[in-house]
């Protein structure tokens, strides 16, 4: 029982995180049409910059704003300076082909992967270190029973869950959440409606260089900063994305999720090194049982 | 009134439009028929900034539309519905209205309750299906929808691309009535483009036939109707 329940907080935890990065890809793929695989450098770059200010004597609260502040300037940077410039270059038959259109940004994007992996070793001089966590990693006692979750799970699940829902409640209730809705949808509607669609565009990428960054501050903590950190947790984020649909977000909360609990699970019962067989067997059966993804088919497409 | 002056839109060297010249009187409707491939749609397009001309211009009263972009154009009081019923299925009915009027609702919020409350008696049925999503309308309602989150944006020019393609003809007399009407009490402009050309020329002021991307009559819609040899030439009926 206590093994279970080790896996459980374990997969919630990591799952939350899991959701982010996967949120953030799948924010950037329905807004811009991009699989973003610079999205963990940017969060890596970013929780360097926390990580600096904390060794600057900064607090750990105004590091963790500057981190989120910069993430979403980051991931505008990455859409005006690049990706935007790229896509508007027209006089070319090369560029102009569909499947180019696909491929150039996703190639660009793995340009600066490795411009912010070098940025970040030229500047921290890419050694592994340490971050910190706003609240103990050690496990909580209830009395005299030791429980399986640490004060740190439960302030990422926290963290994690309050994003949701103000994520959630940005998309259904407010204005610019349904400017961005429509124009993933249907972006010639949205223009014909007035709706400024590049501006959106750019805003899809500041919203998912945020969730990117946060996923960075709670998962370091538990696992070091270098400049390659943040590797393995895109590629679990990128199969939840698909997992969760690519093109719901809710699916790809709930594909983050399920892949927590898959990994917590595969750790507990059988051995660390089944891990990323477990992940290609889960993503396998995932892409034969359901290849539109859990929540992928039309109908509950709407966030 | 608008006024397009030699318009010439290629694509990859074919020439769509070909030197298109015509006005559009305030508060009427004006017609364009043609074939298809005559360049009706282009022409919508291209006045609404989806597609960029090559040369001409398109005035609209005292301001240059040519070279604006899409979003502009529709700020500066021209809506396009585009041609298909164009909504957005998985977005609900309200949700379709809400986003054509978004733009401006910072500063027309009060107005913006108006013209939504507006739509919403010009089209009832739009109203009790409100909740749900857009995909789940008929044809014909989808059309209005259509038209609904175009009218929300408070357009002085309507730019509708065959809003009766598909539909019975019972429903597209309806909606085609129903833009007349709206003509008649608002002043809203029309330049309405259809393939079936009958119910559409009956509303219009002014008809517009459109062959291979040239204008081949610019006539009073009443003589364009009685034309049928000019008809037979270049509609085939």
């Amino acid at each position: 029982m206590n093994s279970f329940l080790t896996a459980f907080f374990a997969g919630t935890s990591q799952g939350a995180i899991y959701a982010l990065v996967s949120l953030g890809l799948v924010l950037v793929w329905r807004g811009a049409g991009v699989v973003n695989f610079a999205q963990m450098g940017q969060a890596m770059f970013t929780t360097y910059i926390a990580s600096q200010l904390i060794q600057n004597e900064y607090s750990y609260w105004s590091a963790f704003v500057i981190a989120l502040i910069s993430g979403a300037l980051l991931g505008a940077l990455v859409d005006l300076g690049i990706m935007r410039p790229l896509s508007s270059r027209k006089n070319s038959l090369l560029l102009n082909s569909q499947s180019m259109r696909t491929t150039i940004p996703v190639i660009a994007s793995l340009g600066i992967l490795g411009v912010l992996k070098a940025l970040a070793g030229i500047f921290w001089a890419g050694e592994e270190r340490g971050f910190p966590a706003p609240v103990p990693t050690t496990g909580l006692r209830l009395g005299n029973t030791d429980l399986a979750i640490t004060g740190f799970d439960l302030f990422v699940i926290g963290v994690v869950f309050l994003t949701l829902v103000l994520t959630t409640i940005f998309f259904t209730r407010t204005g610019m959440g349904l400017a961005m809705r429509a124009s993933a949808l249907n972006p010639e509607v949205t223009r014909l409606s007035g709706i400024r669609v590049g501006s959106v565009r750019t805003l899809s990428w500041a919203i998912s260089g945020t969730a990117s960054s946060l996923a960075g501050l709670l998962v370091t903590p538990k696992t070091n900063l270098s400049p390659n950190t943040l590797d393995l947790l895109l590629i679990v984020g990128f199969t939840a994305a698909v997992v969760g649909g690519l093109t719901s977000l809710a699916g790809s909360v709930l594909g983050g999720f399920i892949l927590g609990y898959v990994i917590a699970f595969v750790n507990v019962y059988s051995a660390p090194e089944n891990v990323f067989l477990a992940i290609l067997i889960f993503l396998l059966l995932a892409l034969f049982l359901r290849p539109q993804g859990i929540l992928g088919s039309k109908e509950v497409r709407r966030v | 009134m608008l006024k397009v002056s030699n318009l010439v839109t290629e694509f990859a060297s074919i020439k769509a439009l070909n030197d298109i010249s015509f006005q559009a009187k305030p508060g009427r409707i004006t017609t364009v028929i043609g074939a298809n491939g005559a360049g009706k749609s282009t022409l919508l397009r291209t006045i609404s900034g989806l597609e960029r001309p090559t040369s001409g211009s398109i005035t609209w009263f005292d301001e240059e539309l040519t070279d604006k972009s899409v979003e502009a154009i529709v700020r500066s009081g021209v809506a396009q519905v585009p041609e298909g019923h164009a909504v957005i299925s998985q977005l609900s009915v309200a949700e379709n209205i809400e986003l054509g009027g978004l733009f401006r609702k910072r500063q027309a919020r009060g107005d913006l309750e108006i013209a939504t409350k507006d739509v919403y008696e010009l089209f009832p049925i739009l109203f009790e299906r409100r909740r749900e999503p857009a995909g789940s309308l008929s044809g014909g309602e989808r059309q209005m929808l259509a038209i609904s989150r175009a009218l929300v944006a408070r357009p002085k020019l309507l730019l509708l691309d065959e809003p009766s393609l598909g539909l019975a003809p019972l429903i597209s007399a309806q909606i085609i009535s129903i833009v007349d009407e709206l003509c008649k009490s608002t002043g809203l402009t029309v330049l309405l483009v259809e393939q079936n050309a009958n119910t559409a020329l009956a509303v219009a002021d002014h008809g517009i036939l459109l062959a291979l991307g040239k204008v081949v009559a610019d006539l009073p819609a009443k003589e364009l109707i009685a034309d049928s040899a000019l008809r037979a030439a270049y509609l085939g009926y």
